[in-house]
């Protein structure tokens, strides 16, 4: 059963333990590869993460000169070749939601590979298995399908990922109810 | 194709008519060369070593393949800009430099870890050793000839260059030479092996088609040479035809599959250089400022080129907000991304993202 990342944005209680895990990945090397925001840092605590989304069509291996980004068969966009990378950081440049980090020591890119060694078998990314609050889940098509029913308050705003990103993405993301005014309905 | 019949109008009646592809047109321009040096080089054909024939119907094969997988990959847009500025580039002051951190010494992999690095220069400069010897034999670039009992003449592109003794330290190199990349790209196969089945990060990212066949291919090479010369000297020369034909049969298998697997990132990698320069240079040029906070985060030629390279890919990320995201400097851009997700307008609060590198 394919399975996907899915965002649910606004339960993000700023634990930072997706930061945490992300470390611990085999091929991570003990760096984190995704960040967690404040919303409005001077106002109040609402905090969201931000992943890589895996684009369909990734801007990051479009721009990329080496072919250092390689697309897997599960639809995750790998991290930088490590052999294959020369440094050029077209893909930062590149990538709508600021995502790939740059390492000028090692004169390499690296990304979310969406754990590939764990969900290429069908286990769930680091992230996901460690968030507390279920920001981010491992769910199959059906399940989003059946949240994004469950959530679809009829006022346009509660639908997951497009029209709010640039393009398809294979992460599905859904929009915070909370801050728009919604009360979300568990 | 269709790249060479635009430059075929542009040039109007050029070289490039006479031939079909750019492909084409290496290949020939290759063959030509190399068939010109060995002219040269064996003293008009008086010279050459058919032992190793087979070695040069090989190579030709593989500079088809070179060429095919490489000129297909020169068209990508991004590449193209790469390739195209990084040749103009190419007469910096900092370019020996770089060239030495990157392709000799390798810095960056030290950083990235001693043993990888240690490994890396094994195996790299045992390759990189292997090749100038076998290529020049192969050709008939380099041979030797004995003139007076006990002394080899080194021959060079039809030039005396050296007259040593055939039990002196200069021969001993040159016989073994061979022998000594044998054991520097055994050993850092080992290395590279070792690690790939202990270290469970490593084996985490490893795939047996991309990142272990290689180093089998270079082991069968090591392994086959090696035990060349241990028949020659234990074994009294015994199997010692049959086992020269494996070996040549494995340096081909070898040199076919090179630009098609992991061992292409070797002819590949000079474009660190030109990657290198291509930053420093426009980077001195102009910065781009972030359309948010006013930070220099790139150069204006790269953003542009990006933003170009992702256009000839149907790919515009213009906001209503009246930029590009290419415009924004990552942290505006991933703070501009949740404002798009909640509403709210983060990436206009003046708070420098924090806490965001976890100690792992």
């Amino acid at each position: 059963m394919k399975k996907r990342l899915y965002l649910e944005l606004e339960n993000c209680i700023g634990c930072r333990s997706c930061l945490a895990a992300c470390t611990q990945c085999g091929g991570h090397e003990e760096r984190n590869r995704n960040y967690v925001y404040d919303v409005n840092p001077l106002v109040n605590r609402q905090t969201m993460p931000l992943m890589c989304l895996h684009c369909v069509n990734p801007a990051c291996a479009r721009s990329c000169p080496a072919q250092a980004i390689q697309i897997h068969e599960t639809g995750a966009v790998l991290s930088a070749l490590v052999e294959k990378c020369i440094g050029c950081q077209n893909c930062t440049i590149a990538c709508p939601y600021g995502i790939p980090k740059f390492d000028t020591e090692q004169n390499l890119m690296y990304k979310c590979d969406l754990c590939i060694d764990r969900t290429k078998d069908g286990i769930p990314p680091m992230c996901a298995s460690v968030c507390p609050s279920n920001t981010l889940q491992w769910l199959t098509d059906e399940e989003i399908e059946a949240k994004q029913k469950q959530f679809n308050l009829d006022n346009g705003k509660w639908v997951t990922s497009m029209p709010y990103l640039e393009g398809e993405t294979n992460v599905k993301v859904n929009l915070p109810g909370i801050l728009q005014g919604v009360t979300k309905l568990f | 194709m269709q790249a060479n019949i635009a430059t075929n109008k542009e040039t109007g009646r050029s070289v490039n008519h006479a031939f079909a592809s750019h492909f084409a047109k290496s290949m020939f321009l290759t063959v030509v060369g190399i068939a010109i040096l060995m002219f040269i080089g064996t003293r008009m054909f008086t010279h050459i070593d058919l032992n190793l024939y087979g070695y040069m119907v090989g190579t030709i094969v593989f500079i088809g393949g070179f060429f095919y997988r490489f000129i297909a990959w020169g068209e990508r847009p991004p590449t193209k800009i790469i390739i195209k500025k990084g040749l103009k580039l190419l007469l910096r002051k900092s370019t020996p430099k770089t060239a030495v951190n990157h392709l000799a010494i390798y810095d960056f992999i030290r950083n990235r870890g001693l043993y990888r690095w240690v490994q890396h220069i094994l195996i790299g400069w045992g390759c990189v050793l292997a090749c100038l010897v076998t290529f020049p034999l192969v050709f008939s670039w380099m041979y030797f000839t004995m003139e007076d009992n006990g002394y080899y003449t080194i021959v060079l592109f039809g030039m005396n260059v050296m007259h040593v003794k055939a039990e002196g330290i200069i021969a001993w190199f040159s016989y073994n030479a061979l022998n000594i990349a044998a054991i520097m790209v055994t050993a850092g196969v080992c290395m590279a092996l070792y690690r790939r089945l202990s270290n469970m990060q490593a084996r985490a990212e490893q795939k047996f088609m991309y990142d272990f066949l290689p180093l089998y291919l270079l082991l069968f090479i090591s392994i086959t040479g090696l035990l060349l010369t241990f028949q020659n000297i234990v074994l009294h020369g015994w199997m010692q035809p049959q086992m020269s034909l494996i070996h040549q049969f494995s340096v081909i298998v070898t040199l076919i599959y090179l630009p098609f697997g992991k061992l292409a990132h070797i002819p590949f990698r000079p474009m660190s250089v030109f990657a290198r320069n291509y930053r420093e240079h426009y980077g001195e040029q102009q910065m781009k400022e972030c359309k948010v906070c006013g930070d220099h985060f790139v150069s204006v030629e790269q953003s542009n080129d990006v933003i170009q390279v992702l256009g000839v890919n149907d790919m515009e990320f213009n906001m209503q907000d009246g930029f590009n995201l290419a415009e924004l400097c990552l942290p505006c851009r991933r703070k501009y991304r949740i404002s798009r997700f909640s509403g709210f307008a983060t990436h206009q609060v003046k708070v420098k993202e924090a806490n965001q590198n976890a100690k792992g």
